[in-house]
């Protein structure tokens, strides 16, 4: 058992009843914090699909290249996911380094992301997209809502990334274990899960 | 069969130090006795607000110096401006409905009972439970902080409404920081709420002690974990509600803010919002959180009634829980009731009124429940029966009123009446606070080793009981003549012939107040010079009652509990412990 | 505890070309000019289906017992469903403008 929530000094066992999901209490908790993570995400598309309905000129800036950047950063999310899994199985089989090493690569990929969508986000800005502005004359509530949700995104994403990081650095010094990389794959794969959605509704629905 | 697991689980070394112990605590106790500290001292705050809003509806030019000294310029001379009554009113909402309804009976009696009633040394993430605790603290002192800053208070309601509270300074003092802060204070509370909720649910359903099935567990668990599952999917919405909030506030956007504002004659330069999307989010959270609230009181009086009435409840653990379960997932549905005369579809006005005339059948089968189990009994009239029945007393008074406001018939003419403020009242705030009592009087001696005493108890439930029907009845009863709420003066014709019925609720609103402060007397003394409580002073049957009074820091000394029975079985005198060996019967 | 050896990474390799492919038939759907309405659904669908076989494969629930497929998913759909009422009325602030 990891020690992280509490020092050991009395160590004996107590029978306590089985959890009915048989999983390990952390990721039962990374499930839950999903699930409300699940409807906060779903609020704000449903208030960007309600902006979008309501709206008479949406506004549509991206240009296949967009598009191409867009797909270009599923693939780098995508990967992250894989490699995060890969990172997961060789800590179940107590491969310390591989473990680690994969871990490294799931943070630099997450990294990428995160600069290819900056990268794009101030191509945005360039042309007179704000938060406030809409520089084609549709909805101000394009930027509103594409800022907002993307925003959001990223922020978990990189939250992602520091939060490897702590995992991997308590991996090495024996401090976490398996139980911990599980638990911050199920946050990784999330994240992904939500750029699924992402990427269909602000990306290509506003395709030129 | 159960299946069970032996678990080497960690014990904390018990903390040394002051800070450690009483402070930045890990132990669920001291987190649940900090929440109810701190819902104790909002109660008080948010009371305090109540006075003098009544004061000024009764007596418009009466002076309260100390409001002229915090507020130079909402209240010159101690005279408030209308502007200050709705900013008054704006943070007594706020400060109950969050910092007391919410916080008291889940996160102050949840926290300390909930991993003690599933036989568990602590929740399942102590160090998140804390930060859960801080960061609601945190928020609470954003929200009291509007009270000092220059323009005070927010004054656009506990619900906030949009575009009012989107444009910024322009819509009136303590629009500027003042609602600022409240988004900030809110969102702190959103969170550590989420967290909370979390911290509840993985606790019951990993934490339990041998022989506690789910079929077992205590009336006031399932409560609290029925609840924790409400919390958790409506505060995940209100986030995404605040956040747009605060970014048409702050970042120029125009989530809820239409073209063509005009405030105090200044064109705003939105357009494209929705204040309709800003109900619709919002209320998808209110909702809910009024069962958040009340949720957790269901619990408390379920639990406590079967110690007192010395038999189970009608229908044993199944009835009541799946009513509170049906309740909780009809909760979500039901929102648009709020919104029946704000421009929403008026299809979509038929689509909620129906599931909101339906959730009165679980909430009645519930009340139907507590008053039949009554039939019968030997009833001890002590305290915390007495604050139960009080409580079904009270939540059947405003179940009653919400019959009129489910129908968008009768809910054209009643909605932003006073009516709508005696029932909600009613259902939430006298409901929850009276079961909240009957939580305190019932676990105080297992939380401080002390009993409370029992005459100051009968005495302040029967002056409460009494006093809030003289306010809210009457209140309700000026809602149907007409009174509308959120004023901070009568002077239409219609509502001069209510000015007597307003004076005799500031007065008995002033005599509820000063009621309360018996109870606080009661607490604070018994904590000293109460009676020494035993183990199990009320002769109860759940795990709570199996350890000292207070439990030690790992509460139960590392035994090893193993459960056999459910949690009512009661049979007049005799009882049976949860703990009992499986062949004991209660009444043999 | 459970196991993730249900699958080789091979397989999982496989998985996330698969996942890829479905993204690919998204960006090619866009530029067939269906109307909005349709390329909406058409997403939905899709990115339905993109997020069912992650939680199932990526995220393991698989091979987890079936009460957490039970949690989760109902929960998160009934939300999720149940936001679907607040539609109606950005339909009428479309149809009810002023300005047409």
């Amino acid at each position: 058992m990891s020690q992280t929530e509490m020092t050991i000094t009395v160590g004996h066992d107590v029978i306590m009843e089985a959890s009915p999901y048989g999983i390990d209490k952390k990721k039962l908790g990374m499930w839950i914090f999903i699930v409300s993570d699940a409807c906060t995400f779903g609020a704000f598309l449903f208030a960007y699909g309600y902006m979008r309905i309501g709206a008479p000129v949406w506004g549509t800036p991206f240009g296949f290249s967009s598009i191409l950047n867009g797909l270009l950063m599923t693939a780098v999310l995508l990967s992250s996911s894989l490699t995060m899994l890969a990172a997961v199985r060789a800590s179940q089989e107590n491969q310390k380094e591989s473990a680690n090493k994969w871990l490294g690569i799931t943070m630099l990929l997450g990294s990428i992301f995160a600069v290819l969508h900056l990268r794009e986000w101030f191509h945005l800005f360039g042309e007179g997209w704000r938060l406030f502005s809409n520089p084609t004359g549709g909805a101000v509530q394009f930027g509103a809502t594409f800022f907002s949700v993307t925003g959001l995104h990223l922020t978990h994403v990189v939250t992602g990334v520091i939060a490897l990081a702590f995992v991997a650095r308590g991996y090495i010094q024996g401090r976490y274990d398996q139980s911990h990389i599980e638990t911050a794959g199920l946050y990784w794969h999330f994240v992904d899960l939500v750029w699924m959605f992402v990427f269909p509704f602000m990306y290509l629905m506003n395709a030129r | 069969m159960a299946q069970t697991s032996a678990h080497a689980v960690a014990h904390h070394a018990p903390p040394q130090g002051f800070i450690r112990k009483y402070v930045f605590s890990v132990d669920h106790k001291v987190i649940g006795i900090q929440y109810l500290t701190l819902s104790l001292v909002s109660a008080f705050v948010g009371m305090a607000l109540s006075w003098a809003m009544r004061l000024h509806l009764a007596y418009p030019d009466f002076h309260i110096p100390l409001l002229g000294w915090l507020a130079p310029n909402g209240a010159p001379n101690g005279v408030m401006t209308p502007e200050y009554y709705l900013s008054l009113m704006t943070m007594h909402g706020t400060i109950m409905a969050f910092f007391v309804l919410t916080a008291a009976p889940f996160a102050g009696f949840g926290n300390f009972m909930l991993p003690i009633q599933v036989g568990a040394a602590d929740m399942a993430f102590p160090r998140l439970n804390m930060s859960s605790f801080w960061v609601t603290f945190v928020g609470f002192l954003l929200a009291a902080s509007t009270f000092f800053i220059p323009d005070g208070p927010p004054l656009s309601g506990w619900t906030a409404y949009a575009p009012l509270s989107a444009v910024g300074p322009v819509a009136g003092p303590g629009q500027g920081w003042g609602q600022t802060l409240w988004v900030l204070s809110i969102a702190c509370f959103c969170i550590a709420s989420l967290l909370g909720a979390l911290n509840f649910i993985v606790t019951t359903l990993d934490l339990r002690t041998k022989g506690l099935t789910m079929s077992r567990l205590p009336l006031s668990t399932w409560g609290w974990f029925i609840d924790a599952w409400v919390s958790l999917l409506a505060f995940a919405v209100l986030l995404p509600c605040g956040l747009l909030l605060a970014l048409d506030r702050l970042g120029g956007t125009s989530f809820f803010i239409p073209a063509g504002l005009v405030f105090n004659d200044q064109l705003q330069p939105h357009s494209g919002g929705s204040p309709l999307l800003f109900q619709h989010l919002f209320w998808f959270f209110g909702h809910p959180e009024v069962y958040i609230i009340i949720l957790p009181a269901f619990g408390i009086v379920s639990h406590i009634l079967p110690t007192f009435i010395r038999k189970p409840l009608v229908g044993g653990w199944r009835v009541i829980t799946f009513s509170e379960i049906a309740v909780g997932m009809l909760s979500f549905v039901v929102w648009g009731h709020h919104m029946f005369v704000s421009g929403m579809s008026p299809y979509m006005a038929m689509v909620f009124s129906v599931p909101t005339l339906l959730i009165t059948i679980p909430s009645v089968i519930a009340v139907l429940i507590w008053v039949f189990s009554l039939y019968g009994a030997n009833i001890r009239f002590d305290t915390p029966l007495l604050y139960s029945l009080g409580f079904i007393s009270l939540f059947i008074s405003g179940g009653i009123g919400g019959f009129f406001l489910a129908q968008p018939s009768t809910d054209s003419y009643l909605h932003a009446t006073s009516f709508v403020v005696g029932h909600f009242h009613f259902t939430m705030g006298l409901s929850a606070i009276f079961a909240t009592f009957a939580g305190f009087y019932y676990w105080y001696p297992k939380m401080f080793g002390r009993m409370m005493n029992e005459t100051l108890g009968k005495l302040h439930f029967w002056l409460s009981f009494v006093l809030v029907y003289c306010v809210f009845m009457t209140l309700q009863l000026t809602g149907f003549a007409g009174a509308v709420r959120r004023y901070s003066a009568f002077v239409d014709d219609f509502m001069i012939p209510l000015i007597p019925a307003q004076k005799f609720m500031t007065v008995c609103a002033l005599l509820l107040g000063a009621t309360q402060f018996i109870f606080l007397f009661n607490a604070i003394w018994s904590r000293f010079k109460g009676t020494r409580a035993s183990d199990n002073p009320w002769g109860a049957t759940t795990l709570e009652w199996d350890t000292t009074s207070p439990p030690p820091f790992d509460n139960f000394g590392g035994r090893q509990l193993i459960v056999h029975h459910g949690p009512m079985e009661y049979d007049g005198e005799d009882s049976v412990m949860q703990t009992s060996p499986a062949a004991s019967v209660a009444g043999t | 505890m459970s196991s993730n050896h249900e699958l080789g990474m091979s397989s999982y390799v496989g998985i996330g070309v698969g996942l890829m492919l479905i993204v690919t038939v998204e960006v090619i759907l866009t530029y067939q000019h269906f109307a909005p309405r349709t390329l909406l659904f058409a997403l939905l669908c899709l990115a339905c289906l993109e997020a069912y076989i992650a939680i199932m494969y990526l995220m393991h629930v698989k091979y987890e017992r079936p009460i957490l497929y039970w949690t989760i998913f109902p929960a998160t759909l009934f939300v999720l469903v149940f936001l679907c009422y607040l539609l109606p009325d950005a339909f009428r602030m479309f149809n009810m403008r002023l300005l047409k």
